[in-house]
């Protein structure tokens, strides 16, 4: 019977779209025969089509094919040609239709309640079903039907706040279908609601409930109730109480791919749990609480690992499968793991609505919002290895870092999230200098050690500074990354400056063994020329070199030969010279002042190539012009176009004409993220290579070099002319909006006005005059135990205190 | 240096000169001048003397007695510290375990702490006149022993008040500023009939065997009276303990001046009936009579105490009772309360009654002038002091420790030494304001920083966790900066421009205070902790709170704040929920919900990105975020790695692109680590 059922159910979903109308058109003959043979069917007798009834006609055809699956008949009586006694007279005709069994009328309907499909099918069937589905109004009605139904028969609850819409007639035909299986109850009261345990009975959200009560093992036992967290439709009843009638746990011997269950067939999302023979019940017992919690969403199936047809791994210990995906395999550690993250992170990106907006609203604030953060959350089962790190306390610490050439020392906090990404890096850093001589690499938790860290005025975290013997510390201010790091370590290691004697000595330092020797860190030399030891301003040039130890190679020559490097050049001695690699021209500087710090920032200042390339690491410095960037974007693939466009521009460095601007370039294989800039400037990614002008700190226009002109130098020349002639559209504008609070406030203050009005407001201005009468009043005492039912003492008496 | 600060220097010199060579030759017309006197070397005053000693400043510390710390020579007379003194806290932060050291002073020798002389959780009393002698002499603080000054009286010098001390000796002490830290050691009395028959807990005798069999009456329910009644438990016949209000027990009120659990055995005898008790009523009410043997009854008030006979019985009846006041008429069967009420609890008679009532402040020593006056809470026993301890009427004169109690009675920690070192503490600070114009200490942070300092001091502060309530971290917002200071009492803040020498910007400020909860739950019931952020403010136990004002709050503000808040209504407040573990580091129940409390108080996006984001987000925003401006755009961005990133991804919370740099990275190390062990040698 049921499986008829289905096979109609199922059907229906079909067969509504079917154009030829089952409605049936009766003459008082026919619907004389219907009536005896004792058929369910919804009579409409009607005498004139206005353009309200005609509407009507059309919801009533529809509604023929759809009742026609339960076997009830729609017909329509033409009063005009046949006139029925009873039914084709009077103020009801045209207004009303019938629901009959055989000859006798089930029930009448205003045709305003029965106005469209939904509301014929849900009306009809409901007046069909009406000793099958319960209709309760009170938690005390539902809990009589609840102790009736145990041990018998399961429970669906339908809360059906409007009547007549498609939600009541997809309960209905379920209650239809399933009407023998489980008893149906339909609600409409806010109360049942409330019972169920819905936070906001105000909302008119239909719902559902399957209420398990066939398998209470004692009248005694409540039945345990699961919530139907999807709309309320024909196919997500269907599924549902498929669902729920499927065994909470199947167990299966094959892998996951090849596990064949109910849930796949219903598209619903499949949990894989994994179990070995040793901890079986254990691991079923997991398997049925996630399950259990899991229920009505996700199939749960236990795979046994002993068989050999299982080949997950044995790191993975959980699987998933969506409908029409691949199964997905990772690792969780706990029970609440698993449903936390399908409730969280499966189901909800599933979900087509959302039903409880403020409540996902307020648990989304449990979801880490921060990038850092949040990678490093992730982490968490991960126990920090700290191997080739050494972590110093308040003993070791002193004597440590007077050991070493170099020691390196990060301080740090541990729950600190940018303290932890950093640590990763400082740790890859370790490992790959763990065999230099010298070279240390330590760390300090200043969570525990928080007198080091503030002796050493330690205000930022994470912080690294380099400790030499005899010397004070330095702080490391590049990028907290791997390779910055790691490049400004080895680059520590190099004497600063580098002490040059002969002019041999300076063209290896330049371009022979002595820079060699280091190139793969840096391809740029800077060296300080002075015509003799005396002069006045090496010390101050030396310092400036100690400063700049790690970041750059610092020669100094002074010598009588050193003229001979600026021979030729519009600079006297003393100078500095740069060279950015052995084939290219040397620059040459005079020193603006003798102070160490304008040495600093010239240094870092002639170091920037005139044509960078932009990098994540490189950016900051180039940054700092505060000049509009002429930037080419080039692909990953090595083109021909990539190179020439890039000679294009070279050849225009020389010729001054790109001053107010830094020309550079980005790298897409290199910086994939250089996509997503163009992205956000264009709103597209344009053929590669292609070149804009960004104004980030001037305007915020962004200017793109037509796609179709080639990119020659002549042509860049003209565009720039026409963008600074503002002949040139803008292609884009850089937003210079303020980064506010990412999420709204949550505002304890507005929490306790609410829940406790006086707890958090200010006082009235005071009126002195209680306190006093208190004492009064207490004249008359007699001392006793305040706890019998003695002469009482007063138990007011005044709170003081007597003990300090 | 103002022209009198020089004149007392002179003096001093001289007087100093006086002292060395003429020890003991005291004159009457001897006067010594010291910028700072401290009177009292108990804990408060050598705790002073340490501030002061290592700001080098002019002060004495004058001592009555010949060793520091003499009230502890005494008290607790059963000699039993019940402050905790735990040495094994599992960790090693020395500010953290502060918290859980309640016997050692603040010093910067990490070796002068109280373990160092005890190692016992409740130390002996006599360790702790030790502990003190140690940290007086090793720091080699001034202070002169057998100086009992018995009068002080304000004097003007040339405009500022001052104070002129004289001691037994007639040798009299000039001081620009006077630091009152003299405790409380007067023992507490109330006028009833027969309070002479009533021994003191200052003289009682402390061997249980002479309570042998005795029925005691002990006035008072503090734990001085608890652990006299603790130490006689075993001897006595029955015990009850008198007073008005019932007993507060200190860990349902989080007051360590309650009644500890160190002391409160009577508390299971008297339910498991086992014939000692509690009573409340009014001391005021009662009085103490005696009967004698003979039958004959008689006013116990007419009868010289010293000729007390031990069989003689004492009795507590009331005033009422009693039919004059003239104490001639005889105490008869009618004037007791079992003749009246047959089930009286206290109708059988005693042997002894104690008095357990505490101490009080020794006012007699100030002239009229000099006095401060007597505290509106705690009975008047102690003297009434500002926000700042400065006392009331009394400019130029602070009170120090126990005596400083006043103005967290029955709260916090004030009255105590592991409370007041703190005060001590914040008090030098307004001295160093005051009279040296030298700001207080402050910390700048970038206010990228803010969070994860906030949580630093949250997680090992220990003066804002020992004086909850009371002291509370102040953070000045500047825009992209901000200013720390710590431990601030509270209560002052309407005056921190003055005290502190700090002005709060239009940016306003945030005040990071520790605070117990309503408390309204069974303390050990179900439901009493919480552990839900989104419900912290309902937090029972100590918890961070953090209050953000746009202006400082004024008098007014601070006078009508919330009942039972310590600062007034903020413009937004923010409770870090409580932590079993004290331990607020957790980046989902405490870091997000205060970075985000930050961000509104900042009006400001304080999430920390990666290098990579922030490169994104400096080349297609004019305005990156601060944690970009401050880390990243200083070229300290933090790069991170591809592990980190996948996950950052995978969470949809940086930019997808592909992962092709960082295999570069890898080949860049493998590559340079070989090309560093071929090299020979590094020094060129």
């Amino acid at each position: 019977m049921c499986t008829v059922y289905l096979v109609a159910f199922v059907f229906i979903l079909t067969a509504e779209q079917c154009s030829s109308s089952k409605l049936m058109e009766d003459s008082d003959l026919s619907l004389m025969e219907r009536m005896q043979a004792g058929k369910t069917s919804f009579i409409y007798f009607g005498n004139h089509v206005n353009p309200t009834i005609e509407l009507f006609i059309e919801q009533l055809q529809m509604s023929a094919d759809a009742l026609e699956d339960y076997g009830i008949t729609v017909v329509m009586v033409n009063c005009s040609k046949d006139d029925i006694a009873k039914y084709c007279t009077g103020e009801k005709l045209l207004t009303k239709a019938y629901l009959f069994r055989g000859s006798e009328v089930l029930r009448s309907f205003d045709i305003d309640t029965v106005f469209d499909v939904n509301a014929i099918v849900s009306h009809v069937l409901f007046s069909v079903l009406f000793n099958e589905v319960l209709y309760v109004h009170t938690p005390a009605e539902l809990l009589r039907v609840e102790s009736a139904a145990k041990q018998n028969s399961d429970i669906v609850v339908g809360h059906i706040p409007v009547l007549g819409l498609a939600e009541h007639r997809a309960l209905m035909e379920a209650a239809f279908v399933y009407g023998t299986k489980y008893q149906f109850v339909q609600t409409t009261g806010s109360l049942v609601l409330k019972h169920m345990g819905v936070v906001d009975p105000s909302s008119s959200q239909a719902r559902l409930w399957f209420l398990n009560c066939k398998s209470v093992s004692r009248q005694s036992d409540p039945c345990s109730s699961t919530a139907m967290s999807k709309p309320l439709n024909t196919i997500n009843i269907h599924t549902f109480l498929q669902l729920m009638e499927a065994p909470l746990v199947t167990e299966a011997v094959t892998d996951p791919s090849e596990v064949d269950v109910v849930y796949i067939h219903l598209s619903v999302p499949v949990l894989y749990l994994f179990s070995q023979p040793q901890t079986q019940h254990l691991d079923r017992d997991t398997a049925q609480t996630v399950a259990l919690q899991l229920r009505g969403e996700v199939g749960v199936v236990l795979i046994h690992r002993d068989n050999p047809k299982v080949k997950t791994p044995l790191k993975y210990n959980v699987a998933y499968k969506l409908p029409q995906e691949d199964v997905k395999y990772f690792t969780l550690s706990a029970p609440e793991e698993v449903v936390k993250f399908f409730k969280e992170e499966l189901l909800q990106k599933h979900k087509i609505e959302d039903e409880e907006e403020d409540e996902e609203h307020w648990s989304d604030l449990d979801i880490l919002d921060d990038e850092v953060s949040e990678s490093v959350y992730r982490d968490r089962d991960l126990l920090l290895d700290l191997e080739f790190v050494s972590e110093l306390t308040a003993d070791t610490f002193q004597t440590t870092v007077k050991q070493n050439k170099i020691t390196v020392v990060l301080f740090y906090f541990k729950w600190d999230a940018v303290c932890m990404a950093f640590i990763q890096s400082y740790v890859e850093v370790a490992e790959a200098l763990e065999d230099v001589n010298g070279v240390e690499l330590a760390a300090v938790d200043c969570g525990e050690w928080t007198d080091i860290c503030s002796d050493q005025n330690i205000t930022s975290f994470p912080t690294v500074l380099i400790y030499r013997p005899k010397a004070a510390a330095q702080p490391y201010r590049g990028m907290m990354g791997t390779k910055s790091l790691h490049r400004f370590i080895l680059l520590s290691l190099v004497s600063s400056p580098v002490h040059l004697s002969s002019s041999a000595e300076v063209m290896s330092f330049l371009e022979g063994d002595l820079y060699r020797k280091h190139v793969y860190l840096t391809p740029v030399r800077v060296l300080g020329l002075f015509s003799s030891m005396q002069d006045m301003g090496i010390s101050s040039f030396e310092e400036a070199a100690r400063l700049l130890r790690g970041e750059t190679i610092i020669g100094l020559f002074a010598h009588e030969e050193a003229a001979k490097w600026v021979e030729g050049l519009s600079v006297n001695l003393p100078a500095l010279l740069v060279s950015h690699g052995p084939a290219l021209p040397h620059q040459v500087f005079s020193f603006p002042s003798s102070s160490a710090t304008d040495h600093v920032k010239l240094i870092q200042r002639v170091e920037l190539e005139r044509f960078p390339e932009l990098t994540v690491e490189n950016l900051p410095w180039y940054l700092e012009l505060e000049k509009p960037l002429l930037l080419l974007f080039i692909g990953k693939e090595e083109s021909t176009e990539s190179t020439s466009s890039l000679a294009e521009i070279k050849q225009l460095l020389g010729s001054g004409q790109l001053d107010s601007f830094l020309p550079c370039w980005i790298h897409l294989g290199r910086t994939p993220v250089g996509r997503s800039i163009l992205e956000k400037y264009l709103g597209f990614v344009p053929p590669l290579p292609s070149l804009v002008i960004s104004q980030i700190k001037t305007g915020g226009e962004v200017f793109l070099f037509p796609p179709e002109r080639p990119l020659m130098a002549e042509n860049i020349l003209l565009w720039i002319r026409d963008v600074e002639d503002r002949h040139e559209q803008p292609a884009g504008l850089i937003p210079d909006v303020k980064w506010g609070p990412p999420v709204p406030f949550f505002d304890f203050l507005a929490i306790m006005d609410q829940e406790a009005p006086t707890y958090a407001a200010q006082k009235a201005p005071k009126t002195k005059n209680g306190g006093r009468e208190n004492h009064k009043e207490q004249n008359h005492v007699t001392p006793n135990q305040s706890q019998g039912p003695h002469p009482s003492a007063n138990p007011q008496a005044p709170r003081r205190h007597s003990e300090l | 240096m103002s022209v009198i600060q020089s004149v007392f220097r002179l003096l001093c010199v001289l007087v100093l000169l006086l002292t060395t060579t003429a020890s003991g030759l005291h004159g009457c017309n001897n006067t010594l001048s010291h910028e700072y006197c401290v009177l009292g070397a108990g804990p408060a005053g050598l705790q002073m003397g340490y501030f002061l000693s290592r700001s080098q400043r002019d002060y004495i510390i004058l001592e009555r007695n010949a060793g520091p710390g003499s009230f502890f020579n005494i008290y607790p007379r059963h000699r039993k510290l019940i402050s905790i003194n735990k040495i094994h806290t599992g960790r090693r932060n020395k500010e953290f375990n502060l918290r859980h050291d309640w016997n050692s002073l603040l010093s910067d020798r990490p070796d002068l702490l109280f373990q160092r002389i005890s190692q016992e959780l409740y130390p002996s009393a006599d360790d702790f006149p030790r502990y003190l002698s140690v940290f007086e002499k090793e720091l080699g603080l001034k202070v002169i022993y057998g100086a009992d000054v018995g009068r002080i009286k304000a004097s003007d010098f040339n405009g500022h008040q001052g104070y002129v001390l004289t001691d037994q000796n007639g040798l009299s002490y000039e001081c620009r500023v006077l630091l009152v830290s003299t405790g409380l050691w007067v023992p507490q009395q109330v006028g009833f009939r027969g309070s002479d028959l009533v021994e003191g807990y200052e003289s009682i005798p402390t061997d249980p065997e002479e309570f042998k069999d005795q029925a005691v009456l002990i006035l008072g329910k503090g734990n001085s009276a608890f652990e006299t009644a603790q130490s006689i438990l075993g001897r006595a016949s029955r015990i009850h303990l008198y007073s008005p209000s019932p007993v507060r027990l200190a860990w349902q009120t989080h007051y360590v001046g309650d009644l500890r659990a160190v002391n409160n055995e009577l508390l299971d005898t008297y339910q498991l009936k086992s014939l000692d008790g509690l009573v409340e009523g009014r001391l005021e009410d009662i009085a103490i009579v005696r009967r004698e043997k003979n039958g004959k009854r008689r006013a116990a008030k007419k009868r010289n105490p010293t000729s007390t006979k031990k069989n003689e019985s004492l009795y507590l009846t009331l005033t009422e009772l009693l039919d004059d006041h003239n104490g001639t008429n005889k105490v008869t069967g009618q004037n007791l309360p079992g003749y009246h009420t047959d089930n009286f609890s206290l109708r059988q008679p005693y042997d002894r009654v104690i008095r357990c009532l505490g101490f009080r402040f020794n006012f007699s020593i100030f002239d009229g002038s000099a006095r401060p006056p007597q505290s509106s809470g705690a009975r008047g026993r102690l003297p009434g002091v500002t926000a700042w301890y400065e006392g009331r009427g009394t400019p130029n004169m602070f009170v120090l420790g126990t005596a400083a109690h006043s103005r967290d009675y029955r709260m916090s920690a004030g009255g105590f030494i592991h409370g007041f070192r703190y005060t001590v503490r914040a008090v030098y600070k307004f001295l160093e304001q005051r009279y040296h114009n030298i700001a207080w200490p402050t910390t700048n942070l970038p206010i990228s920083q803010l969070q994860s300092w906030i949580l630093r001091r949250v997680n090992e502060a220990s003066g804002t966790y020992q004086m909850f309530g009371v002291l509370g971290d102040i953070i000045l917002l500047q825009g992209s900066h901000c200013k720390y200071l710590e431990e601030f009492p509270l209560q002052a803040l309407p005056q921190l421009s003055a005290l502190s020498g700090h002005s709060v910007s239009d940016h306003g400020l945030l005040v990071l205070v520790m605070q117990y909860g309503l408390n309204q739950t069974d303390t050990l019931g179900p439901g009493r902790a919480e552990s839900e952020w989104t419900k912290a403010w309902k937090s029972n136990f100590l918890h961070p709170v953090l209050y953000y004002y746009k202006t400082l709050p004024t008098d007014k503000d601070m006078r009508q704040r919330p009942v039972g808040w310590p600062l007034p209504r903020p413009e937004a407040v923010h409770h870090m929920v409580e932590d079993f573990l004290t331990e607020w580091d957790q980046p989902i129940s405490h870091s997000q919900p205060l970075r985000r409390f930050l961000e509104h108080c900042l009006q400001t996006d304080l999430r920390a990105f990666y290098a990579e984001s922030c490169f994104l987000l400096s080349l297609t925003s004019g305005n990156p975020p601060l944690f970009c401006h401050q880390g990243y755009l200083r070229k300290q961005g933090i790069v991170g790695n591809r592990h980190l990133w996948q996950h950052a991804r995978e969470a949809g919370l940086m930019a997808d692109a592909a992962l092709s740099e960082d295999a570069s990275v890898t080949e860049y190390l493998n590559h340079a680590g070989a090309a560093v062990i071929s090299t020979v040698n590094f020094d060129l």
